[in-house]
């Protein structure tokens, strides 16, 4: 094991937290029942590296194999990181019928034929989700392990989520991704977060949602609050109203969670009382940014005790309802 | 202008009303949960509200509300202007000794100080008076709520010898001359 390796194992361990590092190793393959008990996982993370690094020499471990574990790890944690959402367009006829054996071959022939050095992993989780590995190098260097980029797409649907990618090699995942899912090309979602399962969950509209009705009733409480008879809301009728318009828009229940949605302005200014602006040809340029730890929380919340106007203004139902964070707002419309 | 008018229903036999109306419909829930559990002789109506005008479709069912407090969160500038356009669908006979206002988070550092003068000089210039309260911990929502239900007994007429006008002269705020120049230094 060179130089190189001993670095990539290092950095690895040293990135998986303590307390999942037990299991971690549990399920890599290449870490046998027995070795596994001897490790003493009392000991400080230094002197587990050490017995790690030891037993990879001796097993004569190369790079592929501790990649393994690093894609175990993530497939475990998908939440870190920043991950974008793409979506395939014009899908050919057989595009439905793609299935696992066939992709994974016309990914890697199509990617290894377009640069040279890249080291491909594929596989495919217990939901369904393939998960690419992909680790870059040029036409002269080995692939970095170092920044390897992620790739999970659901097989039949048009989304792809990506983490670690560079705009060098943007074209190149594109074109691999295109080909091998039998699409005609792969557009940017405008969807962006630190949870996978968020932005998924978003585009793929698997959360809670709730419909309008032509009689609306007012939604059920999972634990209704025994009502004491001597208070009583005048305005009952208002904030059922507001909940119920707040949960159109945003959904009910646990909401994925989104950090950030940005909107850049290239509207002209209006404002009749600053003269210097206003009037001018050239639209005025602006970035409005709302950022939360749970954005569509906040967002629901603001709506149902009335802080934002009701019915709900589509700048900010867009965010669910074509599951984007990141809109370009010109004075033609969104 | 459909105006909430204070003498227009009959009065219920030992029966005291409150309304509290609070833009934000935070704190009223648990100041009613605690007012209804503390007054175990006089039988109290709480409701609840976010501004005026109130709704025409309870109307009929309304009974006679003695009491009208404002609760006005110093950190929100909105608290504050909702509850200054709730004051005008109030009937003027209100302002006898039926209206008080209430804020929370006044020793709140963050708050700027002319927001409470303000509010102050409100409640001054409608000689109400202005309760601070205390919303963030039990004992402070058991103290608010035993302060409103001292005041509203009165205003409900329940007090031998002391009526809601009377009352009212004796806790109304004032603001003094010089508050416009005071700094804590």
């Amino acid at each position: 094991m060179d130089d190189s390796t001993n670095r990539i194992l290092q950095r690895l361990i040293r990135r998986i937290p303590s307390q999942m590092f037990q299991t971690m190793l549990g399920k890599w393959a290449h870490l046998s029942r027995e070795d596994l008990h001897s490790l003493d996982f009392t000991q400080p993370k230094w002197v587990l590296t050490e017995h790690l690094l030891a037993h990879c020499e001796e097993k004569g471990l190369t790079v592929k194999h501790i990649t393994e574990l690093e894609m175990i790890y993530i497939i475990e944690n998908p939440n870190q990181g920043m991950w974008h959402g793409f979506q395939l367009l014009d899908a050919e006829e057989d595009a439905p019928s793609i299935e696992l054996t066939q992709f994974k071959e016309q990914f890697k022939a199509n990617l290894t034929e377009l640069i040279r050095h890249v080291s491909i992993k594929i596989k495919k989780h217990t939901d369904e989700a393939i998960w690419i590995r992909v680790a870059w190098g040029d036409n002269f260097t080995k692939p970095n392990h170092l920044k390897p980029t992620y790739v999970v797409h659901h097989l039949q649907t048009p989304y792809v989520f990506v983490t670690g990618l560079t705009s060098k090699h943007k074209p190149l995942l594109n074109q691999a991704l295109v080909l091998a899912t039998r699409y005609g090309s792969m557009k940017d979602a405008h969807l962006s977060g630190r949870n996978l399962t968020a932005i998924r969950d978003l585009l793929m509209r698997q959360y809670q949602q709730v419909f309008p009705t032509k009689h609306p009733k007012p939604l059920q409480e999972k634990n209704p609050v025994p009502r004491n008879p001597n208070i009583e809301k005048e305005q009952a009728e208002n904030t059922e109203n507001r909940l119920q318009m707040a949960c159109e828009a945003f959904g009910d229940g646990t909401l994925p969670q989104l950090q950030k949605a940005v909107y850049k302005l290239e509207t002209k200014f209006r404002d009749n009382s600053n003269k210097t602006l206003t009037g001018r040809e050239e639209p005025f340029r602006g970035v409005v940014e709302f950022a939360s730890t749970n954005l569509l929380e906040s967002l629901r919340h603001c709506v149902s005790s009335g802080m934002a106007s009701t019915p709900v203004t589509p700048l900010l139902s867009s965010i669910t309802q074509k599951g984007r964070n990141y809109f370009v707002i010109t004075d033609k419309g969104v | 202008m459909s105006l909430l008018k204070p003498f227009s229903k009959l009065p219920g036999l030992n029966t005291a009303n409150i309304l509290l109306v609070e833009n934000e419909e935070q704190f009223q829930q648990k100041l009613a949960d605690t007012v209804v559990l503390q007054e175990k002789n006089v039988n109290v109506n709480v409701r609840l509200a976010r501004s005026l005008p109130l709704p025409m479709e309870n109307e009929e069912s309304r009974p006679r509300i003695d009491l009208v407090v404002f609760i006005i969160h110093l950190t929100s500038e909105l608290s504050f202007q909702s509850a200054e356009t709730s004051l005008k669908y109030l009937d003027p006979g209100y302002f006898q000794g039926k209206v008080c206002f209430l804020v929370t988070s006044a020793r709140n550092v963050s708050v700027p100080p002319e927001r409470l003068v303000s509010v102050r000089k409100l409640a001054a210039s409608l000689h109400c008076p202005l309760l601070c309260a205390e919303d963030q911990t039990t004992e402070g929502v058991t103290t608010a709520a035993h302060r409103l239900l001292a005041i509203l007994k009165v205003a409900a007429g329940l007090v031998p010898m002391a009526t809601g006008l009377y009352l009212s002269t004796l806790t109304r705020c004032t603001v003094p001359s010089d508050i416009d120049q005071q700094n804590f230094e």
